[in-house]
Protein backbone atom coordinates (compact mmCIF):
# COMPACT_ATOMS: atom_id res chain seq x y z
CA UNK A 1 0.00 0.00 0.00
CA UNK A 2 1.03 3.41 -0.91
CA UNK A 3 -0.93 4.91 1.82
CA UNK A 4 -1.63 4.26 5.92
CA UNK A 5 -5.22 3.41 6.64
CA UNK A 6 -5.22 6.24 8.72
CA UNK A 7 -3.96 8.62 5.40
CA UNK A 8 -6.41 6.89 3.23
CA UNK A 9 -9.75 7.75 5.81
CA UNK A 10 -8.37 11.29 6.08
CA UNK A 11 -7.67 11.61 2.36
CA UNK A 12 -11.55 10.41 2.00
CA UNK A 13 -12.88 13.12 4.40
CA UNK A 14 -10.85 15.61 3.24
CA UNK A 15 -12.00 15.16 -0.50
CA UNK A 16 -15.29 14.75 0.77
CA UNK A 17 -14.69 18.40 2.43
CA UNK A 18 -13.62 20.00 -1.01
CA UNK A 19 -16.65 18.31 -2.73
CA UNK A 20 -18.60 19.62 -0.19
CA UNK A 21 -17.61 23.42 -0.11
CA UNK A 22 -16.82 23.30 -3.90
CA UNK A 23 -20.29 22.41 -4.49
CA UNK A 24 -22.76 24.66 -2.42
CA UNK A 25 -20.45 27.64 -3.16
CA UNK A 26 -21.05 26.80 -6.98
CA UNK A 27 -24.95 26.72 -6.05
CA UNK A 28 -24.59 29.50 -4.52
CA UNK A 29 -22.48 31.65 -6.85
CA UNK A 30 -24.51 30.90 -10.12
CA UNK A 31 -27.65 31.63 -7.94
CA UNK A 32 -26.16 35.12 -7.09
CA UNK A 33 -23.61 35.92 -9.27
CA UNK A 34 -25.37 35.02 -12.82
CA UNK A 35 -28.02 37.81 -11.75
CA UNK A 36 -25.50 40.13 -10.72
CA UNK A 37 -23.76 40.07 -14.00
CA UNK A 38 -27.31 40.85 -15.77
CA UNK A 39 -28.08 43.41 -13.93
CA UNK A 40 -24.42 45.10 -14.23
CA UNK A 41 -24.85 44.27 -18.08
CA UNK A 42 -28.57 46.18 -18.08
CA UNK A 43 -27.90 48.76 -16.29
CA UNK A 44 -25.27 50.21 -18.54
CA UNK A 45 -25.58 52.97 -20.63
CA UNK A 46 -27.81 52.47 -23.54
CA UNK A 47 -28.62 49.09 -22.51
CA UNK A 48 -32.18 48.10 -21.07
CA UNK A 49 -31.98 49.45 -17.99
CA UNK A 50 -29.60 51.91 -18.17
CA UNK A 51 -28.96 53.49 -14.51
CA UNK A 52 -25.89 55.67 -14.44
CA UNK A 53 -25.92 55.44 -10.22
CA UNK A 54 -26.71 51.46 -10.25
CA UNK A 55 -24.09 50.77 -12.84
CA UNK A 56 -21.22 52.59 -10.90
CA UNK A 57 -22.30 51.26 -7.63
CA UNK A 58 -22.09 47.80 -8.48
CA UNK A 59 -19.03 48.36 -10.47
CA UNK A 60 -17.21 49.40 -7.58
CA UNK A 61 -18.45 46.57 -4.56
CA UNK A 62 -17.41 44.21 -7.60
CA UNK A 63 -13.89 46.05 -8.24
CA UNK A 64 -12.85 46.25 -4.65
CA UNK A 65 -14.43 42.82 -3.34
CA UNK A 66 -12.00 41.37 -6.19
CA UNK A 67 -9.08 43.31 -5.33
CA UNK A 68 -8.59 41.52 -1.82
CA UNK A 69 -6.69 38.70 -1.72
CA UNK A 70 -8.60 35.52 -0.72
CA UNK A 71 -6.13 34.32 2.15
CA UNK A 72 -7.41 37.99 3.40
CA UNK A 73 -11.05 38.00 2.47
CA UNK A 74 -11.63 34.81 4.67
CA UNK A 75 -10.16 36.77 7.62
CA UNK A 76 -12.05 40.34 6.17
CA UNK A 77 -15.62 38.67 6.60
CA UNK A 78 -15.31 36.41 9.65
CA UNK A 79 -17.69 39.00 11.62
CA UNK A 80 -20.31 38.34 8.26
CA UNK A 81 -19.58 34.79 8.86
CA UNK A 82 -20.34 34.19 12.44
CA UNK A 83 -23.71 36.32 11.57
CA UNK A 84 -24.77 33.65 8.83
CA UNK A 85 -23.35 30.30 9.83
CA UNK A 86 -23.21 30.56 13.60
CA UNK A 87 -19.53 30.32 13.58
CA UNK A 88 -16.33 30.90 12.14
CA UNK A 89 -14.64 28.02 11.38
CA UNK A 90 -15.34 24.71 9.46
CA UNK A 91 -15.83 23.83 6.08
CA UNK A 92 -19.75 25.22 6.31
CA UNK A 93 -18.34 28.96 7.46
CA UNK A 94 -15.95 28.48 4.67
CA UNK A 95 -18.63 28.40 1.88
CA UNK A 96 -19.42 32.16 2.98
CA UNK A 97 -16.09 33.89 1.91
CA UNK A 98 -15.54 31.34 -0.99
CA UNK A 99 -19.17 32.10 -2.36
CA UNK A 100 -18.97 35.60 -1.86
CA UNK A 101 -15.55 36.24 -3.59
CA UNK A 102 -16.49 33.80 -6.51
CA UNK A 103 -19.78 35.63 -6.80
CA UNK A 104 -17.63 38.79 -8.00
CA UNK A 105 -15.69 37.10 -10.17
CA UNK A 106 -19.10 35.06 -11.59
CA UNK A 107 -20.55 38.26 -12.47
CA UNK A 108 -17.51 39.67 -14.21
CA UNK A 109 -17.53 36.83 -16.26
CA UNK A 110 -21.28 36.87 -16.89
CA UNK A 111 -20.79 40.36 -17.82
CA UNK A 112 -18.57 39.57 -20.74
CA UNK A 113 -20.18 36.63 -22.20
CA UNK A 114 -23.64 38.74 -22.16
CA UNK A 115 -22.19 41.67 -23.89
CA UNK A 116 -21.38 39.37 -26.88
CA UNK A 117 -24.53 39.10 -27.71
CA UNK A 118 -24.69 41.55 -30.35
CA UNK A 119 -27.15 45.00 -29.29
CA UNK A 120 -28.28 44.28 -32.69
CA UNK A 121 -30.45 41.36 -31.39
CA UNK A 122 -31.71 42.80 -28.37
CA UNK A 123 -32.77 45.77 -30.88
CA UNK A 124 -34.92 42.98 -32.52
CA UNK A 125 -36.57 41.55 -29.72
CA UNK A 126 -37.23 45.11 -28.12
CA UNK A 127 -39.29 45.81 -32.12
CA UNK A 128 -41.26 43.17 -31.81
CA UNK A 129 -42.71 44.74 -28.31
CA UNK A 130 -40.65 41.66 -25.80
CA UNK A 131 -40.54 43.37 -22.46
CA UNK A 132 -37.24 43.43 -20.44
CA UNK A 133 -37.60 40.46 -18.48
CA UNK A 134 -38.50 38.45 -21.62
CA UNK A 135 -35.15 40.09 -23.72
CA UNK A 136 -33.47 38.75 -20.27
CA UNK A 137 -34.53 35.42 -20.39
CA UNK A 138 -35.17 34.64 -23.94
CA UNK A 139 -32.67 36.67 -25.68
CA UNK A 140 -29.58 37.89 -23.20
CA UNK A 141 -29.06 34.62 -21.41
CA UNK A 142 -29.85 31.62 -24.08
CA UNK A 143 -27.64 33.53 -26.74
CA UNK A 144 -24.87 33.49 -24.17
CA UNK A 145 -25.72 30.16 -23.37
CA UNK A 146 -22.41 28.71 -24.13
CA UNK A 147 -19.91 31.64 -23.19
CA UNK A 148 -22.13 31.65 -19.92
CA UNK A 149 -21.00 27.43 -19.19
CA UNK A 150 -17.45 28.42 -20.15
CA UNK A 151 -17.86 30.84 -17.56
CA UNK A 152 -19.52 28.73 -15.14
CA UNK A 153 -16.58 26.23 -15.69
CA UNK A 154 -14.20 28.81 -15.16
CA UNK A 155 -15.44 29.53 -11.84
CA UNK A 156 -15.63 25.61 -10.43
CA UNK A 157 -12.02 25.64 -11.17
CA UNK A 158 -11.43 29.11 -9.30
CA UNK A 159 -13.30 27.69 -6.76
CA UNK A 160 -11.71 24.50 -6.04
CA UNK A 161 -8.40 26.30 -6.07
CA UNK A 162 -9.63 28.87 -3.27
CA UNK A 163 -10.92 25.77 -1.36
CA UNK A 164 -7.48 25.31 -0.85
CA UNK A 165 -7.06 27.55 1.54
CA UNK A 166 -9.70 27.30 3.72
CA UNK A 167 -7.31 25.64 5.93
CA UNK A 168 -6.63 28.73 7.19
CA UNK A 169 -10.25 28.97 8.82
CA UNK A 170 -10.23 25.12 9.54
CA UNK A 171 -12.30 24.17 6.88
CA UNK A 172 -10.51 21.37 6.06
CA UNK A 173 -10.55 19.72 2.70
CA UNK A 174 -7.81 18.02 0.21
CA UNK A 175 -5.52 21.53 0.14
CA UNK A 176 -5.86 21.89 3.67
CA UNK A 177 -4.73 17.99 3.97
CA UNK A 178 -1.78 18.28 1.56
CA UNK A 179 0.27 21.10 3.38
CA UNK A 180 -0.69 19.58 7.31
CA UNK A 181 0.86 16.21 5.89
CA UNK A 182 2.33 16.19 2.70
CA UNK A 183 4.39 19.43 3.89
CA UNK A 184 4.69 19.88 6.89
CA UNK A 185 4.73 16.08 8.22
CA UNK A 186 6.51 15.63 5.45
CA UNK A 187 4.26 12.73 4.29
CA UNK A 188 5.44 13.26 0.67
CA UNK A 189 3.23 10.57 -0.64
CA UNK A 190 0.26 12.42 0.30
CA UNK A 191 1.28 15.20 -1.41
CA UNK A 192 1.66 13.57 -4.39
CA UNK A 193 -1.66 11.75 -4.13
CA UNK A 194 -3.64 14.96 -3.63
CA UNK A 195 -2.04 17.06 -6.08
CA UNK A 196 -2.75 14.53 -8.67
CA UNK A 197 -6.38 14.09 -7.43
CA UNK A 198 -7.01 18.03 -7.65
CA UNK A 199 -5.52 17.69 -11.20
CA UNK A 200 -7.51 14.95 -12.53
CA UNK A 201 -10.72 16.50 -10.88
CA UNK A 202 -9.84 20.10 -12.51
CA UNK A 203 -8.76 18.43 -15.81
CA UNK A 204 -12.57 16.53 -15.07
CA UNK A 205 -14.82 19.91 -14.96
CA UNK A 206 -12.72 21.25 -17.94
CA UNK A 207 -13.75 18.49 -20.32
CA UNK A 208 -17.52 18.55 -19.34
CA UNK A 209 -17.31 21.84 -19.57
CA UNK A 210 -16.10 22.32 -22.85
CA UNK A 211 -18.32 19.46 -24.00
CA UNK A 212 -21.65 21.16 -22.82
CA UNK A 213 -20.03 24.53 -24.40
CA UNK A 214 -19.89 22.58 -27.94
CA UNK A 215 -22.60 20.91 -27.69
CA UNK A 216 -24.85 24.37 -26.90
CA UNK A 217 -23.01 26.14 -29.25
CA UNK A 218 -25.26 26.70 -32.76
CA UNK A 219 -22.75 29.67 -34.29
CA UNK B 1 -55.20 61.22 -42.48
CA UNK B 2 -51.73 59.84 -43.36
CA UNK B 3 -50.67 56.70 -41.69
CA UNK B 4 -47.24 58.79 -40.44
CA UNK B 5 -46.69 61.82 -39.45
CA UNK B 6 -43.56 63.30 -38.96
CA UNK B 7 -43.36 66.60 -37.66
CA UNK B 8 -40.75 68.57 -36.58
CA UNK B 9 -38.44 65.86 -35.46
CA UNK B 10 -35.46 66.39 -33.41
CA UNK B 11 -32.68 63.73 -32.14
CA UNK B 12 -29.48 64.93 -30.69
CA UNK B 13 -26.84 62.80 -29.05
CA UNK B 14 -25.53 63.87 -26.38
CA UNK B 15 -21.45 62.82 -26.16
CA UNK B 16 -19.51 63.49 -22.67
CA UNK B 17 -17.00 66.03 -23.08
CA UNK B 18 -17.97 66.84 -26.54
CA UNK B 19 -20.39 68.49 -29.25
CA UNK B 20 -23.61 67.05 -29.02
CA UNK B 21 -24.54 65.14 -32.22
CA UNK B 22 -27.37 66.68 -34.45
CA UNK B 23 -28.66 63.50 -36.25
CA UNK B 24 -32.28 64.82 -37.05
CA UNK B 25 -32.09 68.19 -37.69
CA UNK B 26 -36.15 68.89 -38.21
CA UNK B 27 -37.51 66.08 -40.55
CA UNK B 28 -41.33 66.51 -41.60
CA UNK B 29 -43.13 63.54 -43.77
CA UNK B 30 -45.82 61.90 -44.42
CA UNK B 31 -46.57 58.34 -45.17
CA UNK B 32 -49.84 57.21 -47.00
CA UNK B 33 -51.22 53.91 -46.26
CA UNK B 34 -50.47 51.22 -48.47
CA UNK B 35 -47.11 52.66 -50.11
CA UNK B 36 -43.76 51.46 -50.22
CA UNK B 37 -41.87 54.61 -48.84
CA UNK B 38 -37.90 54.83 -49.35
CA UNK B 39 -35.52 56.82 -47.56
CA UNK B 40 -32.14 57.15 -49.28
CA UNK B 41 -28.98 58.86 -47.97
CA UNK B 42 -25.17 58.41 -47.56
CA UNK B 43 -24.30 56.74 -44.30
CA UNK B 44 -24.16 59.52 -41.66
CA UNK B 45 -27.31 61.22 -43.02
CA UNK B 46 -29.60 60.13 -40.00
CA UNK B 47 -31.71 58.01 -42.05
CA UNK B 48 -31.72 55.45 -39.53
CA UNK B 49 -32.21 57.48 -36.89
CA UNK B 50 -35.59 58.34 -38.72
CA UNK B 51 -36.62 54.99 -38.70
CA UNK B 52 -35.77 53.92 -35.55
CA UNK B 53 -37.87 56.82 -34.28
CA UNK B 54 -40.51 55.35 -36.00
CA UNK B 55 -40.84 52.33 -33.31
CA UNK B 56 -39.47 54.34 -30.30
CA UNK B 57 -36.00 52.21 -30.36
CA UNK B 58 -34.42 55.67 -30.69
CA UNK B 59 -36.33 58.15 -28.14
CA UNK B 60 -36.50 61.53 -30.43
CA UNK B 61 -35.48 65.01 -28.77
CA UNK B 62 -38.01 67.24 -30.39
CA UNK B 63 -40.82 67.27 -32.66
CA UNK B 64 -43.61 64.48 -32.86
CA UNK B 65 -44.43 61.13 -35.06
CA UNK B 66 -48.07 60.42 -35.09
CA UNK B 67 -48.58 56.63 -36.28
CA UNK B 68 -52.45 55.63 -36.80
CA UNK B 69 -53.48 58.36 -35.43
CA UNK B 70 -51.52 57.89 -31.97
CA UNK B 71 -48.71 60.17 -30.98
CA UNK B 72 -45.75 58.01 -29.93
CA UNK B 73 -44.90 60.61 -26.84
CA UNK B 74 -48.29 60.04 -25.60
CA UNK B 75 -47.40 56.03 -24.63
CA UNK B 76 -46.75 54.64 -21.19
CA UNK B 77 -44.29 51.45 -21.80
CA UNK B 78 -47.21 49.03 -21.82
CA UNK B 79 -48.55 50.53 -24.36
CA UNK B 80 -45.47 51.15 -26.03
CA UNK B 81 -45.03 47.34 -26.01
CA UNK B 82 -48.40 46.42 -27.88
CA UNK B 83 -47.83 49.21 -30.07
CA UNK B 84 -44.40 47.66 -31.23
CA UNK B 85 -46.12 44.31 -32.09
CA UNK B 86 -47.88 46.42 -34.56
CA UNK B 87 -44.96 47.27 -36.50
CA UNK B 88 -42.56 44.80 -37.69
CA UNK B 89 -38.78 45.57 -38.52
CA UNK B 90 -35.91 43.91 -40.33
CA UNK B 91 -32.64 44.53 -40.41
CA UNK B 92 -29.39 44.79 -42.35
CA UNK B 93 -27.31 42.27 -39.90
CA UNK B 94 -30.47 39.79 -39.68
CA UNK B 95 -30.44 39.90 -35.83
CA UNK B 96 -31.79 35.97 -35.43
CA UNK B 97 -31.45 34.41 -32.32
CA UNK B 98 -28.47 32.11 -32.92
CA UNK B 99 -29.52 29.82 -30.23
CA UNK B 100 -32.95 28.85 -31.59
CA UNK B 101 -34.13 27.33 -34.35
CA UNK B 102 -35.93 28.61 -37.83
CA UNK B 103 -39.27 27.85 -36.35
CA UNK B 104 -38.18 29.46 -32.93
CA UNK B 105 -36.81 32.33 -34.47
CA UNK B 106 -40.53 33.08 -35.97
CA UNK B 107 -42.38 31.86 -32.68
CA UNK B 108 -40.48 34.86 -31.07
CA UNK B 109 -42.65 37.94 -31.73
CA UNK B 110 -46.25 35.14 -30.82
CA UNK B 111 -44.06 33.98 -27.85
CA UNK B 112 -43.91 37.31 -26.68
CA UNK B 113 -47.66 38.62 -27.24
CA UNK B 114 -48.64 35.27 -25.23
CA UNK B 115 -50.18 32.94 -27.36
CA UNK B 116 -50.72 29.79 -26.88
CA UNK B 117 -48.74 27.25 -28.05
CA UNK B 118 -50.66 25.41 -30.46
CA UNK B 119 -51.70 28.69 -31.85
CA UNK B 120 -47.70 29.73 -32.11
CA UNK B 121 -46.94 26.37 -33.99
CA UNK B 122 -49.86 26.67 -36.40
CA UNK B 123 -49.01 30.53 -37.40
CA UNK B 124 -45.14 29.45 -37.58
CA UNK B 125 -46.03 27.18 -40.00
CA UNK B 126 -48.49 29.45 -42.52
CA UNK B 127 -45.43 32.28 -42.10
CA UNK B 128 -42.52 30.14 -42.81
CA UNK B 129 -44.42 29.14 -45.74
CA UNK B 130 -45.09 33.03 -46.74
CA UNK B 131 -41.44 33.24 -47.26
CA UNK B 132 -40.96 29.66 -48.52
CA UNK B 133 -38.36 28.20 -46.01
CA UNK B 134 -41.01 25.50 -44.81
CA UNK B 135 -38.36 22.86 -45.34
CA UNK B 136 -35.86 25.06 -43.06
CA UNK B 137 -37.79 25.11 -39.93
CA UNK B 138 -35.54 22.79 -38.13
CA UNK B 139 -32.57 24.23 -39.06
CA UNK B 140 -29.95 27.22 -37.12
CA UNK B 141 -29.43 30.61 -38.40
CA UNK B 142 -25.88 29.95 -38.91
CA UNK B 143 -27.42 27.37 -41.58
CA UNK B 144 -28.63 29.91 -43.37
CA UNK B 145 -27.46 32.09 -46.55
CA UNK B 146 -27.94 35.87 -46.17
CA UNK B 147 -31.25 35.93 -48.22
CA UNK B 148 -32.29 32.78 -46.48
CA UNK B 149 -31.57 34.85 -43.04
CA UNK B 150 -33.67 37.63 -44.38
CA UNK B 151 -36.77 35.83 -45.11
CA UNK B 152 -36.87 34.68 -41.87
CA UNK B 153 -36.39 37.95 -40.35
CA UNK B 154 -39.48 39.15 -42.77
CA UNK B 155 -41.47 36.24 -41.41
CA UNK B 156 -40.57 37.10 -37.59
CA UNK B 157 -41.66 40.66 -38.45
CA UNK B 158 -45.23 39.56 -40.26
CA UNK B 159 -45.48 37.44 -37.08
CA UNK B 160 -47.78 39.54 -35.49
CA UNK B 161 -49.23 40.93 -38.30
CA UNK B 162 -48.18 44.58 -38.38
CA UNK B 163 -49.27 47.37 -40.72
CA UNK B 164 -46.08 48.53 -41.58
CA UNK B 165 -43.17 46.76 -42.31
CA UNK B 166 -39.55 48.91 -41.39
CA UNK B 167 -36.60 48.11 -43.00
CA UNK B 168 -33.54 48.96 -42.06
CA UNK B 169 -30.90 48.92 -44.86
CA UNK B 170 -32.51 45.31 -45.06
CA UNK B 171 -30.78 44.72 -48.11
CA UNK B 172 -27.42 46.34 -47.25
CA UNK B 173 -25.43 42.69 -46.93
CA UNK B 174 -26.58 41.33 -50.02
CA UNK B 175 -25.46 40.41 -53.52
CA UNK B 176 -27.76 41.81 -56.44
CA UNK B 177 -29.54 39.02 -57.24
CA UNK B 178 -30.82 38.31 -53.65
CA UNK B 179 -31.49 41.52 -52.95
CA UNK B 180 -33.92 42.09 -55.86
CA UNK B 181 -35.62 38.86 -54.69
CA UNK B 182 -35.75 39.72 -51.15
CA UNK B 183 -37.31 43.37 -52.73
CA UNK B 184 -39.72 40.99 -54.59
CA UNK B 185 -40.97 39.09 -51.57
CA UNK B 186 -41.33 42.47 -49.58
CA UNK B 187 -43.51 44.15 -52.60
CA UNK B 188 -45.58 40.48 -52.76
CA UNK B 189 -46.38 40.72 -49.38
CA UNK B 190 -46.74 43.85 -49.76
CA UNK B 191 -49.88 43.71 -52.11
CA UNK B 192 -50.89 40.75 -50.30
CA UNK B 193 -51.09 41.42 -46.46
CA UNK B 194 -51.99 45.36 -47.34
CA UNK B 195 -48.36 46.22 -45.38
CA UNK B 196 -47.26 49.42 -45.77
CA UNK B 197 -43.50 49.54 -45.98
CA UNK B 198 -40.89 52.19 -44.82
CA UNK B 199 -37.39 51.13 -46.08
CA UNK B 200 -34.15 53.30 -45.82
CA UNK B 201 -31.23 52.53 -47.69
CA UNK B 202 -28.17 53.89 -49.49
CA UNK B 203 -28.72 52.49 -52.92
CA UNK B 204 -31.21 54.07 -55.62
CA UNK B 205 -31.46 50.65 -57.34
CA UNK B 206 -33.49 49.76 -54.30
CA UNK B 207 -35.89 52.56 -54.85
CA UNK B 208 -36.10 52.43 -58.32
CA UNK B 209 -36.89 48.93 -58.10
CA UNK B 210 -39.97 49.05 -55.61
CA UNK B 211 -40.76 52.25 -54.46
CA UNK B 212 -43.71 54.80 -54.62
CA UNK B 213 -42.39 57.42 -52.92
CA UNK B 214 -38.78 58.48 -51.93
CA UNK B 215 -37.36 61.35 -49.62
CA UNK B 216 -33.75 62.21 -49.94
CA UNK B 217 -31.66 62.72 -46.58
CA UNK B 218 -28.82 64.63 -46.19
CA UNK B 219 -27.01 66.11 -42.81
CA UNK B 220 -30.07 65.40 -40.60
CA UNK B 221 -32.96 66.40 -43.12
CA UNK B 222 -34.91 65.89 -46.14
CA UNK B 223 -33.72 67.69 -49.29
CA UNK B 224 -35.85 66.16 -51.65
CA UNK B 225 -39.14 64.24 -51.82
CA UNK B 226 -41.59 62.79 -54.29
CA UNK B 227 -42.97 59.73 -56.55
CA UNK B 228 -39.76 57.74 -57.67
CA UNK B 229 -40.30 58.53 -60.96
CA UNK B 230 -40.39 62.22 -60.79
CA UNK B 231 -37.67 62.37 -58.28
CA UNK B 232 -35.20 59.88 -60.65
CA UNK B 233 -36.72 61.69 -64.42
CA UNK B 234 -35.78 65.39 -62.70
CA UNK B 235 -33.34 65.22 -59.55
CA UNK B 236 -33.22 68.61 -57.69
CA UNK B 237 -30.98 68.87 -55.29
CA UNK B 238 -27.20 67.66 -56.00
CA UNK B 239 -27.05 64.76 -53.96
CA UNK B 240 -30.14 63.37 -55.55
CA UNK B 241 -28.80 64.06 -59.14
CA UNK B 242 -25.50 62.15 -57.94
CA UNK B 243 -28.13 58.91 -56.78
CA UNK B 244 -29.46 59.08 -59.97
CA UNK B 245 -26.34 59.80 -61.76
CA UNK B 246 -24.93 56.40 -60.27
CA UNK B 247 -27.88 54.19 -60.96
CA UNK B 248 -28.77 55.65 -64.85
CA UNK B 249 -25.26 54.42 -65.55
CA UNK B 250 -21.61 54.62 -64.19
CA UNK B 251 -20.39 53.35 -67.71
CA UNK B 252 -22.13 56.14 -69.42
CA UNK B 253 -20.80 58.41 -68.73
CA UNK B 254 -16.74 57.97 -69.48
CA UNK B 255 -17.83 56.17 -72.88
CA UNK B 256 -19.37 59.76 -73.85
CA UNK B 257 -16.80 61.56 -72.90
CA UNK B 258 -13.96 60.08 -75.05
CA UNK B 259 -16.78 60.10 -77.81
CA UNK B 260 -17.05 62.08 -81.22
CA UNK B 261 -19.90 62.65 -82.50
CA UNK B 262 -20.49 63.07 -86.42
CA UNK B 263 -23.66 65.26 -85.30
CA UNK B 264 -24.85 65.71 -82.06
CA UNK B 265 -24.53 63.34 -79.25
CA UNK B 266 -28.69 63.07 -77.94
CA UNK B 267 -29.40 61.14 -74.76
CA UNK B 268 -33.28 60.34 -74.81
CA UNK B 269 -35.52 59.06 -71.61
CA UNK B 270 -38.30 56.49 -72.50
CA UNK B 271 -41.03 56.29 -69.81
CA UNK B 272 -44.25 54.31 -69.66
CA UNK B 273 -46.17 54.10 -73.04
CA UNK B 274 -43.33 55.62 -74.93
CA UNK B 275 -41.49 53.05 -74.67
CA UNK B 276 -43.73 51.80 -77.29
CA UNK B 277 -42.95 54.10 -79.71
CA UNK B 278 -40.70 53.44 -82.51
CA UNK B 279 -38.73 56.70 -82.37
CA UNK B 280 -36.04 56.11 -84.40
CA UNK B 281 -38.09 55.51 -87.10
CA UNK B 282 -40.24 58.31 -87.15
CA UNK B 283 -37.34 60.59 -87.22
CA UNK B 284 -35.46 58.80 -90.18
CA UNK B 285 -38.42 58.48 -91.91
CA UNK B 286 -39.46 62.09 -91.79
CA UNK B 287 -36.58 63.70 -91.12
CA UNK B 288 -34.30 61.87 -93.14
CA UNK B 289 -31.39 62.29 -90.41
CA UNK B 290 -28.70 59.42 -89.44
CA UNK B 291 -29.26 57.95 -85.83
CA UNK B 292 -26.12 56.08 -84.89
CA UNK B 293 -27.20 54.42 -81.52
CA UNK B 294 -24.56 53.68 -79.51
CA UNK B 295 -26.37 53.01 -76.08
CA UNK B 296 -29.58 52.06 -74.97
CA UNK B 297 -31.87 49.86 -72.47
CA UNK B 298 -34.77 49.64 -71.07
CA UNK B 299 -35.65 48.90 -67.52
CA UNK B 300 -38.31 48.25 -65.29
CA UNK B 301 -38.71 50.80 -62.15
CA UNK B 302 -41.28 49.86 -60.23
CA UNK B 303 -43.61 48.39 -62.38
CA UNK B 304 -43.08 50.98 -64.85
CA UNK B 305 -40.72 50.74 -67.87
CA UNK B 306 -38.10 52.78 -68.02
CA UNK B 307 -35.17 53.06 -70.69
CA UNK B 308 -32.40 55.50 -71.93
CA UNK B 309 -31.23 55.11 -75.47
CA UNK B 310 -28.01 57.49 -76.82
CA UNK B 311 -27.55 58.39 -80.23
CA UNK B 312 -25.38 59.82 -82.74
CA UNK B 313 -28.06 62.48 -84.43
CA UNK B 314 -26.75 63.99 -88.15
CA UNK B 315 -28.03 65.52 -90.89
CA UNK B 316 -28.82 69.17 -92.20
CA UNK B 317 -28.93 70.86 -89.42
CA UNK B 318 -32.25 72.18 -89.69
CA UNK B 319 -33.16 68.49 -89.83
CA UNK B 320 -31.27 68.05 -86.42
CA UNK B 321 -33.37 70.64 -84.99
CA UNK B 322 -36.59 69.64 -86.58
CA UNK B 323 -36.15 66.32 -84.52
CA UNK B 324 -34.71 67.38 -81.01
CA UNK B 325 -38.09 69.45 -81.16
CA UNK B 326 -40.12 66.96 -82.54
CA UNK B 327 -38.96 64.43 -79.63
CA UNK B 328 -39.67 67.52 -77.13
CA UNK B 329 -42.92 67.91 -78.66
CA UNK B 330 -43.91 64.21 -78.29
CA UNK B 331 -43.10 64.35 -74.54
CA UNK B 332 -39.62 62.37 -74.55
CA UNK B 333 -37.25 63.96 -72.73
CA UNK B 334 -34.41 64.36 -74.71
CA UNK B 335 -30.92 66.35 -73.63
CA UNK B 336 -27.97 66.72 -75.91
CA UNK B 337 -24.61 65.97 -74.13
CA UNK B 338 -22.41 66.79 -76.81
CA UNK B 339 -21.87 68.62 -80.08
Amino acid sequence: MLMTANQLALLKISAWQSFYMVLVSTVLTAVMGIPLGVLVVVARPGHILANKLLYRVLGFVINATRSIPFPIFIVFVIPLTRFLVGQAIGSTAVIVPLTLAAVVFMARLTETALLEVPFGVIEAAQAVGATRWQIIWKVLLPEACPAMLMSVTITIITLISYSAMAGAVGGGGLGDFAIRYGYQRYQTVVMWVTVIMLVIIVQGVQITGDYLVRRFTRR
Amino acid sequence: MSLIEIKGLIKTYDRRGQEPVEALTGVDLTIEEGEIFGVIGLSGAGKSTLIRCLNLLEVPSGGSVVVDGRDLSTLSRSELLHFRRGMGMIFQSFNLLSSRTVSANVAFPLEVAGLAKSEIRRKVGELLELVGLSDKADAYPAQLSGGQKQRIGIARALANNPKILLCDEATSSLDPQTTSSILRLIEDLKKRLGLTVVLITHEMKVITEICDRVAVMESGRIIEVGRVMDVFMSPKHPTTQSFVEVERSSKEASFCQDFQPQGKLVKVYFVGESVAEPLVYTLVKRYGVVLNILQANIDNMNGTPFGAMIFDLSGAPEDVEKSLQYMRESGHKAEVIKC
